[in-house]
């Protein structure tokens, strides 16, 4: 019966999986991930800024992180903690608005973000004429740029020290330049309490050279000289564009070392960011202790902080964020700390 | 022709139900039966003086034609069947004492009575009917009936005549109830289909369909309007960016320029220093190791206004005097007891400087 052998048959190996590494292997930090998933069912569109996010926190993340109907949030920080995960973040939805939470494993604090406004990258990119987003930009993370911050106000010191460790942080004595490629800036707006949320890409662009010139090394292509009376016209004519591109001097870089063909040490770089999704416009609106649990360190409509506003505004607000609460069944703990509050 | 038929064949029903339209189309199903039964006797004969008259022509004519193939052979048994049940039908329907048999005695006398008009067509489709009878099956020939109705319109005049018994004041009859008839139905003929999208309907039902109908669209439209408010509900929040910079965005877009500028600045000034030393070689890490101790402690030194510059420039640091580094300072987390424990790693930073993209923005409060 069994005692041919299927000759075919290939004897069982393990394969062996290079793991990502959980620590940067020039400085020995630990290297934070994330997860980004969601709580509840999410619409379309907000599905597809979830897939933005987490483009965005490439390359440390999940990107194709399934998540079913059962999962609740104790399996994802098991299987966080198996898989060295620090960070989450976690969108929902309600009748009112999206809300973000962003949340540090283990054991807090959790940040809960409204999100007033969204714009995908899709639409960035669709809102532009020439949209720039290649691949390789993903595989470096991101920088992140905090601006307005420093307020002094508790919650957002809480705030920037989540912001801030989201991302591996960058040693400026060992880093590449050509592994900064994207920018993620939090902009505080004091008056209206809001934080704008960008993506960048960072590209940068020798000073001086005439977009001809550029272009040609860049392209390796024969140019087309058939308009020119001499070849040292195609130099020293000045091509389209070569002046606009002198004109900020502030976002001039001198480079320790070359990053591709065109930009050298030795030359002056022009730093130029194009936007490229998701773009959001936050609210913070809440800071729990534990992950998704605890103690409210601070509320934007609850008495727990100590600010002076407007208190019918607030019990308005808070009224309607109630009822935004029951609606949504997944949240059921925050109800009640809701009411407690 | 079709409409001469078909008046025919109505001329005929109407003779004996002129007030039920439904029962029109019964009794001509009916009547077109006796006429088949009746028929099968007399077909050959008639066939036969067929040939006499035109020969292999006539034979050709119609051997193309595609209805009326599956004439089916009759028995005697369904002929029976058949005669019984349009005696039932007439005895149900009319209110005769004596219902009209069949009289299959004399076909040639009606024979001769046919109106000369239908002469000239009527044997030719006899006797193709009778040719192709034979070589069907007989469990459809009934359908077959019902099918060609209309073109049998002619043959269940005889029929009729049969049915009235007395043939000489039926037709005379006839004629009177057919032109009445003929008025009746070419007004309707002529009565074109309203544009109505119900169509032509009885006028009871239209009111029917018609509340139907506005129900229909009451719901769809609650249905439109509840998809829109489902759709709204989904897109909340959505906001298409405009095609061009607006002053906001840039000067989101100047802020985070001003951050990586500086961040290059600041790797250029760490990294210039170490020039011409490989990190990763041995021998040139304790030089390193050197100049970066050297640079930390300079760094330390230095009071938050000599070094910090915000990146955004947003934020004017307060000016307690203390060390710029932040976990240096005397009130250090120390602000927040809460946020005691899932700040652990933040302050494992302290073998060397290390700066963070942001760390900037953070330092200076």
């Amino acid at each position: 019966m069994g005692r041919f052998k299927n000759k075919n048959r290939k004897p069982f190996v393990k394969q062996i999986v290079k793991k990502p590494p959980t620590v940067d292997h020039v400085t020995g930090d630990k290297i934070p991930k994330s997860f980004v998933f969601s709580r509840g069912k999410l619409p379309g569109p907000l599905r597809q800024l979830q897939m933005d996010l987490r483009k965005l926190m490439l390359p440390y993340t999940a990107l194709k992180l399934k998540e079913t109907k059962r999962n609740n949030l104790r399996d994802f920080v098991k299987l966080a903690s198996d898989m060295m995960v620090t960070h989450f973040l976690i969108l929902s939805k309600t009748d009112s608005a999206a809300y973000l939470r962003v949340a540090r494993m283990k054991n807090g604090p959790t940040l809960t973000f409204k999100i007033h406004e969204y714009s995908l990258a899709a639409d960035i990119a669709q809102s532009q004429l020439r949209p720039r987003c290649p691949a390789e930009i993903f595989k470096t993370p991101p920088l992140i740029v905090l601006s307005g911050f420093g307020t002094g106000e508790q919650h957002l010191k809480v705030a920037t020290l989540i912001f801030q460790n989201i991302f591996p942080a960058i040693d400026i004595n060992t880093v590449k330049l050509s592994s900064c490629q994207r920018i993620v800036l939090l902009n505080y707006d004091k008056e209206t309490k809001l934080i704008d949320f960008r993506h960048y890409s960072i590209r940068l662009q020798p000073v001086g050279v005439s977009r001809r010139i550029r272009k040609f090394v860049q392209n390796h292509q024969v140019p087309d000289l058939r308009s020119l009376q001499d070849v040292s016209d195609f130099v020293t004519k000045a091509g389209y564009g070569s002046e606009s591109e002198a004109d900020d001097e502030a976002a001039t870089v001198n480079l320790s070392s070359d990053i591709g063909r065109v930009n050298r040490a030795s030359t002056k770089s022009a730093v130029k960011l194009q936007e490229i999704g998701p773009r959001m416009t936050l609210q913070l609106v809440k800071i729990e202790q534990g992950l998704c649990t605890g103690d409210v360190i601070f509320s934007e409509y609850g008495n727990v902080t100590k600010k002076s506003e407007n208190e019918e505004e607030d019990e308005q607000e808070s009224d309607e964020e109630m009822d935004e609460q029951e609606n949504e069944d997944e949240e059921e703990q925050e109800i009640e700390e809701e009411l407690e509050d | 022709m079709l409409q001469l038929k078909l008046c025919n064949c109505v001329k005929i029903n109407a003779q004996l139900h002129p007030h039920c339209r439904i029962k029109i189309r019964g009794l001509n199903i009916m009547a077109e039966e006796l006429q088949l039964v009746s028929e099968a006797g007399k077909m050959f004969r008639k066939r036969k003086m067929e040939h006499k008259k035109k020969g292999g022509k006539g034979k050709k004519k119609f051997k193309g034609v595609p209805f009326n193939e599956k004439r089916a052979k009759i028995d005697n048994k369904m002929k029976k069947l058949f005669e019984k049940r349009a005696r039932d039908y007439n005895s149900d329907t009319e209110d005769d004492a004596e219902p009209a048999p069949v009289s299959r005695a004399k076909p040639t006398s009606y024979d001769k009575q046919k109106p000369k008009s239908y002469g000239k067509e009527k044997p030719k489709s006899y006797g193709k009917e009778k040719r192709t009878s034979y070589r069907k099956e007989e469990d459809d020939f009934e359908e077959e009936w019902v099918d060609d109705e209309g073109e049998d319109g002619n043959e269940e005049l005889e029929v009729s005549e049969d049915e009235d018994g007395e043939i000489q004041p039926g037709i005379t009859k006839f004629i009177d109830g057919c032109k009445a008839f003929r008025l009746a139905f070419k007004k309707l003929l002529k009565k074109s289909a309203s544009d109505d999208i119900l169509g032509p309907v009885l006028s009871a039902h239209k009111k029917l369909v018609a509340e139907k109908l506005a129900e229909e669209d009451v719901e769809r439209k609650d249905k439109g309007e509840a998809k829109k408010e489902k759709h709204l509900i989904r897109e909340k929040g959505h906001a298409k960016p405009a095609n061009f910079l607006n002053a906001d965005e840039k000067s989101l877009i100047a802020v985070a320029t001003k951050g990586v500028v500086k961040l290059f600045n600041a790797v250029n000034k760490a990294q210039h220093a170490q020039k011409g030393l490989n990190p990763s070689r041995a021998k040139d890490e304790k030089a390193i190791k050197k100049r970066r101790r050297e640079v930390f402690f300079s760094e330390l030194g230095k009071t938050p206004s000599q070094t910090a510059v915000s990146k955004a420039g947003a934020s004017n640091s307060p000016k307690d005097e203390g060390p710029s580094w932040a976990p240096l300072r005397d009130n250090y987390m120390l602000t927040n007891p809460k946020l005691k424990d899932w700040d652990k790693n933040t302050d494992t930073v302290a073998d060397d400087v290390r700066m963070s993209a942001d760390s900037d923005s953070s330092d200076d409060e």
